[in-house]
């Protein structure tokens, strides 16, 4: 049977497995964070730790979820702030994780309003025990604007306050960024800059997922009213991703120390992570709907596939994709590849006409008395839609053509994908 | 659906459909499939992981839990096992285990996945009774451990009513193969051709080895007086055999009477029609409403127009005509036809096996025969007569076994 080492040194600590809770109710206090343990996480990073004058008050409900015809959960919304439990509730909390779990790591988080803060914080979560800290730069919906999201967005507060908590901590700690911005490259050299070791994106994207018709209010409402907040689980892997491979693209950021977060369910999103350059992984939303026990299979699934490439070491996947992400005006656009049909497969639904009618070049065409597509190369631009939306997955990239006036090339050697098909 | 003796008679899922099927499932809380699964194959777990993507991970799941993994997966009544307390039943209907099950381990073939792995030799032997799926897991949970061990079966080939009884469109003799070659690249040796009783003595056996698992099921078709000695008359357990074997090459008349009406007699109604026997009459002695007979199979013979006269019992027989009376209305019916084949259940044939049975089952309370170094599994021991249980006695009592020669 396959069996892998998933370990990893992340920020100098070695972790079991690169999986974490993200910081979040997902790790709200001891018996969850001890449960995830005992469940096989690598790591914990505790809900976000505050000043002990920042009184939380949250709404009920606070939730949200977007879907998309019978898939219930395809993003999440929270309106939820940092830690509920008292600061002492919380250090105690730490205390007894890492007395029990030593060999797992432990991970705080913490968020302050000023430099004291953040120093009184920081020192407060060395003392208890944590391996690692994380400054939660990020959570957009705090009641504050000394706090959170538009800390992130500004990295001169951010160096500021990473250069407090370097100070009073000789602990590892990574500055967690929010994707509420433009670039975030910015505020994760400052941080660097400030003294961070490493950086973690994304926290949660502001947004309002849903508006009752009626009451004409968003989702969720509280008493009448809503607000714009963060927008977490599947749907926001692309943005994660994009802003992840921005900052290993940056020569400053190139060999940073990145934990990945942002939609992580199954191994394959854990893997897309960890091949754009991350070290380390974190989980909220997958949890927060279907439970710890997620983590089995991502595990698993991440041995076969490290089997499958033929590696032993996880840290020889960490950043294996970035260097095929390329600017847009260096890819070759010299062929178009034609979409083939596999006329066993072909059930005949005519998706990929429509489709290529209402959305692309009018070069499917369809004969009605078979009920079967033929594409019209003197139309087709290569676009693949059809290959999209055909549901048997019929449509794969087929013959390659070069375009007019290129210079010739061998374009069997074009690497393409295997298939169009999504599951 | 395909409806041809030599086709499986339902399809397989493509990786869309395993998706479809596997998101229906709730991953609820305690997945009562998991604690109703005889074999402990652990649905909840496997459904889970193709729901996550890992469909290797779930053919671990389900080939460690249970050997013969693609087998159950095509013969069980999971309307009576896994599938019975589905929560997702309060929405719709249960999730389709059997087929998901199916999927992975065709996945598992596919991608030639080598999951079993087997402990260092302990030095120990242990012989095995039979080659139905009760001898077949002993053996492989056995030798997993490190133990030597070697089958012996009566029959030119292994598989018991894997190979002999359940028809070709439930399972093909194709993955009856794969699943014993499985078992033995574990170093399970086959002596086929051997009749323990005849061939080998049981004495010997006990002696030669450190300890004998009997599982010869119950491998005899049973007949009553009235059918003795009738050359229209075939026993539903020897014609099936000969069905399969021949890959449903065998001459049929245009008439068949079939007398039964369990599994087994919905197995031989079904191979008849799909033969392309123009007339096939089923009588059973239960009334529709006491059936036997799984649902899907109750099913798939009315699909294939067979006619089911419920609740009459023969009386007598001359030739090919059989006259039977109902068993609660005064109602006589006689029925002449080219072909009888009983279904009337099966019979253990413990020749040269000094075991004592009562109702077809051993007499003892545990896996072992008293005080000594002879254990048994299968449809000859205490519970329900599938395959899934022969899985699970034959995990019993290897396990027994283990306990007995001093594993841990
Ligand atoms: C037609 C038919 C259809 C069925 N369909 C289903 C189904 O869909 N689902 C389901 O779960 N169950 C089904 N069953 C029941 C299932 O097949 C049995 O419960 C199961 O095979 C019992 O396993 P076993 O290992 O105890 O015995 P068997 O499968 O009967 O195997 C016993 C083996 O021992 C050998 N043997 C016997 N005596 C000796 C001897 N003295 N020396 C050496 N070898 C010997 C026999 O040749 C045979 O190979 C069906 C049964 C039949 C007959
Ligand atoms: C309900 C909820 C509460 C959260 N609370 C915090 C928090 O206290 N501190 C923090 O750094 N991030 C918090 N987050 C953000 C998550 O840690 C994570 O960055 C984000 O949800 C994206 O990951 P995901 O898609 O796996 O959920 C919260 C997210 C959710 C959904
Ligand atoms: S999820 Fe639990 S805490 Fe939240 S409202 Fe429901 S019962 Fe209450
Ligand atoms: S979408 Fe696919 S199945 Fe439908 S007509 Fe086109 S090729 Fe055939």
């Amino acid at each position: 049977m396959v069996r892998k080492d998933l370990s990893i040194t992340f920020m100098g600590v070695k972790f079991p497995n690169p999986f974490c809770l993200s910081s979040s109710p997902v790790g709200n206090c001891y018996d969850m964070c001890a449960k995830a343990y005992e469940s096989g996480w690598g790591g914990v990073v505790f809900k976000t730790i505050g000043p002990k004058h920042y009184l939380i008050d949250e709404v009920s409900p606070r939730f949200d979820a977007l879907t998309k015809e019978a898939e219930p959960f395809v993003g999440f919304k929270n309106m939820e702030q940092i830690a509920e439990h008292s600061l002492e509730e919380n250090l105690a909390d730490l205390r007894r994780l890492k007395k029990n779990y030593p060999s797992q790591v432990l991970i705080a988080s913490i968020m302050g309003s000023n430099e004291e803060d953040w120093e009184v914080l920081a020192k407060l979560v060395t003392e208890a025990g944590a391996d690692m800290i994380e400054l939660n730069f990020s959570c957009p919906q705090m009641t504050s604007h000394a706090m959170g999201s538009d800390v992130g967005s500004n990295p001169e507060l951010c160096r500021k306050y990473c250069a407090a908590v370097r100070r009073s901590t000789k602990l590892p700690f990574m500055a967690k960024m929010t994707p509420n911005i433009t670039d975030m490259c910015d505020p994760a050299i400052a941080s660097l800059e400030g003294g961070a070791d490493g950086i973690s994106a994304i926290n949660t994207i502001k947004s309002i997922i849903n508006v009752d018709l009626d009451k004409k209010v968003g989702l969720p409402i509280i008493d009448g009213k809503s607000a714009i907040s963060g927008y977490s689980g599947k749907a926001v892997k692309p943005v994660a991703l994009r802003f992840i491979q921005q900052m290993r693209n940056h020569p400053k950021l190139k060999d940073a120390e990145i934990s990945g977060i942002g939609g992580i369910e199954t191994w394959e999103d854990a893997a897309e992570f960890i091949l754009l350059g991350c070290k380390n992984l974190q989980v909220t939303t997958g949890i927060m709907q279907y439970g710890y026990r997620i983590v089995e299979d991502m595990k698993r699934g991440l041995e076969h596939y490290m089997d499958e490439q033929g590696v032993d070491c996880l840290e020889d996947l960490v950043g294996l994709a970035n260097k095929n992400l390329i600017p847009a005006e260096e890819l070759n656009r010299d062929y178009i590849v034609y979409p083939e049909i596999d006329t066993n497969k072909c059930i005949g639904c005519g998706r990929c006409v429509i489709s290529c009618y209402d959305g692309a070049h009018q070069a499917m065409e369809w004969n009605k008395e078979t009920r079967r597509p033929n594409c019209n190369h003197d139309k087709c631009v290569g676009c693949l839609l059809c290959g999209l939306v055909c549901p048997v997955g019929a449509i794969k990239p087929g013959e390659r053509v070069l375009k007019a006036n290129r210079k010739p090339r061998n374009l069997a050697k074009l690497v393409l994908q295997d298939s169009i098909e999504k599951l | 659906m395909s409806k041809c003796y030599q086709d499986e008679y339902e399809a397989g899922y493509t990786p869309r459909l395993v998706m479809e099927e596997a998101s229906r499932c709730l991953l609820c809380l305690d997945a009562p499939c998991s604690s109703s699964c005889p074999a402990g194959t652990d649905p909840a777990k496997f459904i889970r992981s193709v729901r996550f993507k890992n469909f290797k991970g779930a053919a671990e799941t389900v080939r460690i839990n249970n050997v013969l993994g693609a087998i159950c997966a095509r013969v069980c009544p999971t309307e009576r096992y896994c599938q019975q307390g589905c929560s997702r039943s309060g929405i719709d209907k249960p999730i389709d285990i059997g087929r998901i099950q199916r999927y992975i381990t065709d996945f598992e073939e596919a991608t030639k996945m080598d999951i079993l792995e087997v402990e260092k030799p302990n030095g120990k032997k242990v012989a095995v009774i039979g080659s139905g799926p009760a001898g077949l897991t002993s053996a492989a949970y056995l030798a997993q451990k490190g133990y030597a061990v070697t089958i012996y079966e009566k029959d030119a080939k292994a598989g018991g009513y894997l190979r002999n009884g359940i028809p070709e469109y439930r399972l093909p003799n194709a993955v009856v193969d794969k699943e014993i070659n499985r078992i033995v690249k574990l170093g399970v040796d086959i002596n086929l051709n051997t009749r323990v009783g005849e061939d080998v003595k049981l004495a010997d056996l006990k002696k030669e080895n450190d300890a004998v698992i009997v599982a010869i099921g119950a491998s005899k078709g049973k007949s009553f007086e009235m059918f003795e000695h009738n050359r229209k008359v075939k026993i539903a357990v020897d014609f099936l055999k000969q069905v399969k074997a021949r890959k449903g090459n065998v001459k049929l008349p245009k008439n068949v009477l079939v007398i039964g009406g369990g599994d087994v007699a919905m197995d031989v109604v079904t191979t008849l029609k799909l033969l392309g026997v123009e007339n096939v009459s089923d009588v059973v002695y239960e009334e529709f409403k006491e059936f036997r007979a799984s649902k899907k199979e109750l099913q798939s013979a009315q699909e294939q127009g067979v006619s089911i006269i419920d609740g009459y019992a023969p009386v007598s027989c001359r030739g090919g005509t059989v006259k039977f009376k109902h068993r609660v209305i005064p109602a006589d019916l006689k029925i002449k036809a080219d072909l009888i084949i009983l279904a009337i259940g099966q019979v253990t044939d413990p020749a040269g096996i000094d075991l004592e049975f009562e109702r077809g089952e051993v007499k003892s309370k545990s896996y072992r025969v008293g005080e000594s170094n002879v254990f048994y599994a299968g449809d000859i021991a205490h519970g329900e007569k599938t395959v899934v249980y022969a899985v699970r006695t034959g995990k019993e009592a290897a396990i027994s076994v283990d306990k007995y020669l001093g594993g841990k």
